[in-house]
């Protein structure tokens, strides 16, 4: 028997027992639309996640500093920070250590008024070095950026976070403007662009940069840091970096052998490779599931087909005395299955993009197309029916063409 | 043709025990006989036409269909046999449910020749007079009519050897001699014909008679052909 002739023999079949052939369609069908679903969300999802953590960390060659140990990895607590990680610390990194290139620093406070004649808000108040703008990533939408003279002069310039200026600025003109931080005058020197939402879904442009020396001397009265940021020269040797850090940082802070830093590291590339896993942990999870639902269309599949076999007894003897053979029968039976099940996958590969589609709309994402579900489970629903067709065709391989041909 | 020899046929029951349907069986058909085996039920005339069918093995003994001796064949080899040898005829038809006649026609060409050819089972069903009919679902059809579409369904593949199992137990006697008389034609084209069958009418179309009784070839006889047109 030829494969085409098969193919048309399944094909006859399949249509003249629609409910049947429908049924047999619907387990493969719902199995691989939630499927196609899930992981293109999924996807979209992690992809998504990426983005803002990115978001959040800037550029990808640096390492975090942080006062305190054990600092849950990732995220940057800006609140209670410990007074152990200072000035000098930072001074000593970026001129002993060859590795790193440059160090940010960041000098931080909430609840400080900030006003502007008879309007005010409350951003988070940044206090940074001037190589802040590289090390972030950060855009200057209007105006200049703190530069090494306003470090050196502790100027009073701020630079305002997107979400500021319309509060402060309705008209927009906020740039040569003095604003209040606190107590003490500011002039806005440039506003930053927007960088979007971080892990949280937050707001990142909350916020008023200022030169870190003028927060520390004119407003917080503080001498120790929130946070480093260190540039490491090559990032792929930002582990040995890591290490050179953490041996100056305990010679510095005079810690024993015995006991632990009092500070806490962060490559971003450990960070990524973190959400990377939880992507991953994600994706494991949803082929568990994809494989039950599989299991259960092709169950569906297996039963129907069985029932199928008894009920065409004497059609498979009648095949029999004209001429087919055992492997014929096993051949007709198997691509009967296996277009059954591929018809199935497509339809519900469809309506999974569709469902995809609309998810995405739901979270204001940009509708994808995940071409690398379609391949596997493409894949998935014809070889579903080639696995759960080959014992109801066995079977019908062994009706007894006599038998089956006795009235 | 057809050549027997010492043939048995055992079948085991569901408890085990073993039933001799068949027992040292030797006949031998010339190409172009018409002969009918008759018999009681359970005489064995159904075994022997099976096994004569290559649909089903005999236990010992030759079995030899034009000079290939078959017992030792396999399942690929006895279907190939199957499809461009033996047509066989059914008592209850065997059309396919929910296929026109024209369809049920082309069946065999998918085993045998592997494509089909649309046109000559077309002729093939104008020659039992049913090319009007080519159209029609089986349980549109009369039981005459069926019959015929599955005479035709029989010498798709053109085969020298045409198998009757009781062709008009399911039929008036209109019909029936209708049946009959085309199985006759093929005869008379040159094709060995074997009939079973308990109906003395039908019997009496054949030249010969192969009596079965309990599993033994009880008689073989040459008979008058007494149906005449």
């Amino acid at each position: 028997m030829r494969i085409t002739s098969g193919i048309r023999i399944a094909w006859r079949s399949m249509s003249r027992n629609r409910l049947r052939t429908f049924f047999m369609m619907a387990g493969v069908m719902i199995g691989i639309c939630s499927l196609t679903i899930l992981d293109s969300v999924g996807e979209n999802t992690k992809r998504e996640t990426m983005k803002r953590f990115k978001n959040m960390i800037g550029t990808f060659d640096t390492v975090i500093i942080r006062p305190g140990a054990g600092k849950t990895r990732g995220m940057v607590s800006l609140t209670n920070v410990p007074p152990t990680l200072k000035f000098e610390d930072a001074a000593a990194i970026a001129a002993e250590l060859p590795e790193i290139k440059q160090v940010a620093l960041l000098q931080n406070a909430f609840d400080i008024d900030v006003k502007y004649k008879d309007k005010n808000v409350s951003p988070a108040i940044f206090g940074v070095s001037a190589n802040w703008l590289d090390l972030r990533g950060d855009e200057v939408a209007q105006g200049n950026f703190i530069t090494e003279e306003d470090m050196q002069s502790l100027a009073r310039v701020a630079i305002l976070g997107s979400d500021v200026v319309p509060v402060l600025f309705p008209e927009g003109d906020a740039l040569g403007r003095t604003i209040r931080i606190g107590d003490v005058p500011f002039q806005v020197k440039g506003v930053l662009a927007s960088r979007g939402a971080g892990p949280g879904g937050g707001s990142l442009d909350n916020l008023i940069l200022i030169p870190v020396g003028t927060a520390a001397k004119r407003l917080f009265n503080r001498d120790f840091l929130t946070m480093l940021i260190a540039q490491v020269r090559e990032p792929e040797k930002s582990d040995a970096a890591v290490a050179k850090i953490t041996a100056l940082l305990r010679q510095r802070h005079h810690i024993a052998a015995s006991a632990l830093d009092d500070f806490t590291l962060t490559s971003p590339q450990a960070v990524m490779a973190q959400v990377t896993q939880m992507g991953s942990t994600l994706s494991t999870i949803l082929k568990g599931i994809a494989t039950i639902a599989m299991c259960i269309g092709g169950a569906v599949i297996m039963s129907l087909m069985l029932i199928s076999v008894s009920e065409r007894r004497k059609e498979i003897g009648l095949r029999r005395s004209v001429g087919a053979s055992r492997q014929d029968i096993l051949v007709q039976f198997i691509l009967e299955a296996a277009l059954i099940s591929s018809f199935g996958g497509l339809i519900g590969i469809v309506l999974g993009l569709g469902g995809t589609n609309l998810v995405a709309r739901m979270q204001h994402l940009p509708p994808i197309f995940a071409l690398r579900a379609l391949e596997w489970t493409a894949g998935l629903s014809v070889g579903l029916g080639l696995v759960f067709g080959i014992y109801p065709a066995w079977r019908a391989t062994q009706v007894d063409p006599v038998k089956a041909l006795r009235t | 043709m057809i050549e027997v020899t010492n043939l048995g046929k055992t079948y085991r029951r569901g408890d085990g025990t073993p039933v001799e349907a068949l027992k040292d069986i030797s006949f031998l058909i010339e190409r172009g006989e018409f002969v009918t085996i008759r018999g009681p039920s359970g005489s064995g005339k159904s075994s022997m036409l099976n096994i004569v069918g290559c649909l089903d093995k005999p236990t010992s003994g030759a079995y030899r269909l034009n000079g290939e001796e078959l017992s030792g064949y396999s399942d690929k080899q006895l279907s190939h046999v199957r499809a461009w040898k033996i047509g066989f005829v059914f008592q209850s038809f065997n059309l396919m449910p929910r296929t026109t006649a024209l369809e049920n026609v082309e069946i065999p060409m998918i085993y045998g020749p592997g494509r089909v050819d649309r046109n000559r089972a077309m002729a093939a069903l104008e020659r039992v007079g049913l090319g009007e009919r080519a159209h029609h679902y089986g349980t549109e059809l009369s039981g005459g009519e069926q019959q015929r579409v599955a005479i035709a369904r029989a010498l798709i593949n053109d085969p020298p050897l045409i198998l009757a199992d009781e062709p008009t137990g399911n039929l008036d006697s209109v019909a029936g001699a209708e049946v009959m008389g085309i199985l006759r034609q093929l005869h008379q084209e040159g094709r060995t014909v074997v009939l079973v069958t308990h109906d003395d009418a039908v019997a009496a179309y054949a030249e010969r008679e192969i009596l079965f009784k309990d599993g033994v070839l009880a008689s073989d006889r040459k008979i008058a052909v007494l149906a005449t047109e």
